[in-house]
């Protein structure tokens, strides 16, 4: 981490591959297209190499990241004016879809629809505490909003999933 | 997954963090970490671009300086004229009374001295 902050390249690319798999995945749990994900991600390894000599050491590095990661995600769906529908279009159309009928049954496009559909916070919230596993506390620092909202917003999105999930068993059974 | 969740569970459901996982699953790791990598070298290079840039205007703007400042101290400082000086070169009967009037002078008076002259 010293070497990285000091301006070393490799050591920061040594973050980038540990932390790459978790960068891309919230920032895709924000926008839903994984290559706007995939852009936001890079983006905000970026600005993260560049605003490095700011990262407290003490601190743990992973939430400063992906509050940085977060941020990206969202300014770059602002920026693109992305309208909430149009982001709801995005995220539907995830993955190849083959053959309709049989990709309906398919739990993967069922979470893609079930995660469509809420909105973006909860969307990052239930990612970074279930997928993740961040804090509530740590959450709450990442998209900057109280550890209340955080255990709400964990909560609402967690119970529509579940009712969703819950209807594709019923679909398959 | 956890069978009726409540907003004080505070340990990530493992079932339903895994299926999001599997969802949410990028692509080639090692293309986009090179992807990253390659980015920053583009950074840095337009980084020293802008530099450069800056340097070159700023080369441009001194040589200017220099042609500038060359110009006024090589250009041929004249001593002011003294009144004596210009007395003897608008040598004429009205042209004394032109320079040291202490009112303004008679346009026909500045048209005679022309014609003199």
């Amino acid at each position: 981490m010293a070497r990285a902050v000091a301006g070393d390249r490799s050591a920061f690319g040594v973050l980038v591959e540990r932390y790459a798999a978790a960068v891309r995945r919230v920032a895709r749990a924000v926008l839903g297209d994984p290559d706007d994900a995939d852009d936001a991600a890079q983006d905000a390894f970026l600005s993260a190499f560049v605003k490095l000599r700011q990262y407290d050491p003490h601190r743990p590095f992973g939430p400063w990241l992906m509050r940085i990661a977060a941020n990206a995600a969202t300014d770059r769906r602002r920026r693109r004016a992305v309208r909430r529908a149009e982001s709801l279009d995005g995220l539907r159309a995830w993955g190849p879809q083959p053959d309709a009928e049989a990709q309906r049954r398919d739990l993967g496009l069922r979470l893609r629809e079930a995660l469509a559909q809420l909105p973006e916070r909860r969307r990052a919230a239930v990612v970074l505490f279930d997928v993740e596993g961040y804090s509530h506390a740590d959450i709450g620092r990442i998209l900057g909003i109280p550890e209340g909202t955080v255990r709400s917003e964990v909560f609402h999105a967690r119970r529509a999933l579940r009712v969703l999930l819950a209807d594709w068993k019923e679909d398959v059974e | 997954m956890t069978p009726e969740p409540t907003p004080f569970d505070h340990r990530p459901d493992p079932v339903l963090g895994g299926a999001l996982s599997r969802v949410l699953a990028p692509g080639d790791q090692a293309a986009f970490v090179a992807r990253v990598m390659a980015a920053l070298d583009d950074a840095a290079v337009a980084h020293w671009d802008v530099l450069a840039s800056w340097a070159r205007a700023g080369i441009a703007a001194a040589v200017v300086a220099v042609i500038v400042g060359g110009l006024l101290v090589a250009r041929p400082a004249g001593s002011p004229a003294s009144l004596e000086d210009v007395l003897a070169v608008a040598a004429g009967p009205a042209a004394p009374a032109l320079v040291a009037g202490s009112t303004p002078p008679d346009p026909s008076v500045v048209l005679t001295s022309a014609e003199e002259r």
